[in-house]
């Protein structure tokens, strides 16, 4: 079951609260340097989804592996561990910490010495580098003084990706990462995740038919808990069942 | 790339700190005995109120259940002294060792639930020390205590003694300057760092691969551990312990120190000791209900500054 080559698997994942299924039988795999988009209504279960790879759920019923080993019922900070990282919907990000300290603890968290406390920790100097690392390839870098909470709201989402990032995960999970923010901007985190994409796997939640359309391979459409169809970008928007579930119901 | 505006507020608080401490040592000198008993009093408190800090500054973990360390740490040196003749420093280990298992316990059982369960329950264990603290009078004297004969303490061929008030201002300044570099410096280490970020948004810090649990229980037996220092320090500067170590009083002043001086800032809570014991001394003596008066003063000044005094100096600095 689990010998293939998929990076991540869920194999009939069940998510139940009370008597809402909020997730139904959904297999789902993808496969190393993939760029994987994951659409639906409101309340299709997507970010339920994210939320039970990434452990912070336990599903009712069904297993998850990555690289074939099984993390249905670890911790969310071992799996983090293991390689996953995901972005959060709303911004969740340390308001009062600078962008420099905020991907820094991440970064710390990689270097697994994370609590040595005779050293000050502006002092690791590989630390250090990695951070501004980060900051640079996103677009951070003049900002890394900034209190988090002083950032724009575009700003922010980027952050969240940084601090994702941080933790040099091999697979990255963004839950709408675009979500209220203006177009301009949009475009700017579109640009860091298409940079991102070319050496890491990557499932973006997207409400945005355009994005998901732009930046992945596969495009997995979710509605009430099913996998209501999965193919390429050009198949997806051909497909009548989804215009009828997820486009029909947009516009 | 420099770190300018997080190093100069760093700066400025590590500042603000080491001038103190300086003010301190000369003080120890020039002030008259009633004052200078008054210092060492404060100093004592602004262990506890750094100690405190660690667990509700760093970690925003606000315990209501200190009392229970401060009150260990003052029995862990009477004890040792009473009953193993030990001197004054290795009584001061006891009193830290009590702290480092009681807090150790208090906080496997309290670290894991979520705010508002966290305060009730060490709350109840505040209600449950206390209330053993006052029914065990033949181990603990209850209300009444225990008095201590103190040992004198040998340094090469002087021996010092704390019955000397000078002598007993400098003991207590040098613990807390002592307490105040190492808990600066682990502020300023990557753990306390992890203990910032728990503070703003525990959940992502747990997806950032860290175990939260384990951080938060560290900080807390940090503070359990500072907090029984100056309770031992307390019950040797008095020569005297009783179950009122336990009270509620000493759960809730830390709360009010830090509050008042900014939370998180350290040395700011010392801010918060000052403008509260002097205002208990003074105000105290002529109106019996001045805790009313001291409530719409802490009020304001969080009104001011949800940041507290020294949170709002800097923050003033930044901007």
């Amino acid at each position: 079951m689990n010998s293939d080559d998929s990076l991540l698997k869920t194999v009939s994942v069940t998510m139940r609260f009370g008597g809402l299924t909020a997730l139904d039988d959904v297999t789902y795999s993808v496969k190393k340097g993939e760029v994987r988009g994951i659409i639906g209504p409101n309340g299709a279960g997507k970010t339920t989804l994210f939320n039970v790879i990434t452990g912070e759920l336990k599903p009712t019923s069904g297993k998850i592996f990555l690289r074939g080993e099984e993390i249905t019922h670890l911790t969310p900070h071992i799996i983090c561990q293991k390689g996953l990282s995901r972005t959060f919907q709303l911004t969740f990000i340390f308001p009062e910490m600078t962008v420099y300290d905020s991907i820094w603890v991440g970064v710390n968290s990689r270097a697994r010495r994370p609590w040595n406390p005779i050293i000050l920790a502006h002092h690791t100097a590989d630390l250090s580098q990695k951070t501004q690392e980060i900051c640079q390839l996103v677009g951070l870098e003049e900002k890394m003084n900034e209190l988090a909470s002083n950032l724009s709201f575009g700003d922010q989402k980027i952050l969240e990706i940084a601090m994702a990032l941080s933790t040099e995960p091999s697979l990255l999970l963004l839950d709408e990462p675009t979500q209220g923010v203006s177009p301009k901007e949009t475009d700017n985190i579109l640009k860091v995740i298409e940079k991102l994409s070319k050496n890491m796997t990557v499932i973006l939640i997207e409400h945005s038919m355009d994005v998901v359309l732009r930046l992945c391979h596969t495009i997995t459409v979710l509605n009430e808990g099913r996998v209501a169809a999965e193919g390429s970008p050009d198949q997806i928007s051909k497909n009548e069942e989804v215009q009828r579930v997820y486009l029909g119901e947009i516009s | 790339m420099e770190f300018e505006k997080v190093g100069e507020k760093r700066t400025t608080l590590h500042y603000f700190a080491i001038t103190f401490l300086l003010l301190l040592v000369v003080m120890g000198i020039l002030l008259p005995k009633g004052a200078r008993s008054l210092v060492t009093h404060m100093m004592i408190f602004s262990i506890l109120a750094m100690g405190y800090d660690v667990c509700f500054g760093l970690t925003n973990q606000c315990s209501l259940g200190h009392s229970v360390f401060f009150g260990a740490g003052a029995y862990g040196a009477i004890f040792s002294i009473l009953h193993l003749k030990v001197g004054i420093l290795p009584s001061i280990f006891f009193s830290m060792g009590a702290g480092l298992l009681l807090s150790l316990v208090v906080g496997l059982i309290s670290v894991r639930l979520s705010e508002a369960y966290f305060v009730i329950i060490t709350a109840i264990f505040f209600a449950v020390f206390h209330l053993l603290a006052m029914d065990m009078t033949w181990l603990t004297g209850g209300d009444d205590g225990l008095s201590i004969k103190l040992p004198s303490i040998s340094l090469g061929p002087e021996t010092i003694s704390l019955y000397n008030p000078l002598v007993n201002y400098y003991f207590v300044l040098i613990f807390l300057a002592v307490s105040y570099l190492i808990l600066n410096r682990i502020a300023r280490s990557p753990i306390g760092k992890i203990f910032v970020s728990i503070r703003e948004n525990e959940k992502r810090v747990q997806f950032l691969g860290y175990n939260v649990f384990r951080y938060k229980l560290i900080a807390f037996i940090i503070s359990g551990l500072f907090s029984a220092l100056s309770g031992g320090l307390y019950a040797l500067t008095l020569r005297y312990g009783s179950a009122d170590f336990f009270s509620f009083h000493w759960s809730i002043m830390p709360v009010v120190w830090c509050l008042i001086g900014g939370l998180g800032t350290l040395a700011g809570s010392w801010i918060g000791v000052v403008i509260m014991s002097l205002f208990q001394y003074y105000v105290s003596a002529w109106w019996t209900y001045y805790l009313i008066l001291f409530g719409i003063i802490i009020l304001l000044i969080l009104r001011i500054s949800r940041k507290g005094i020294l949170g709002y100096v800097i923050s003033r600095r930044l901007t």
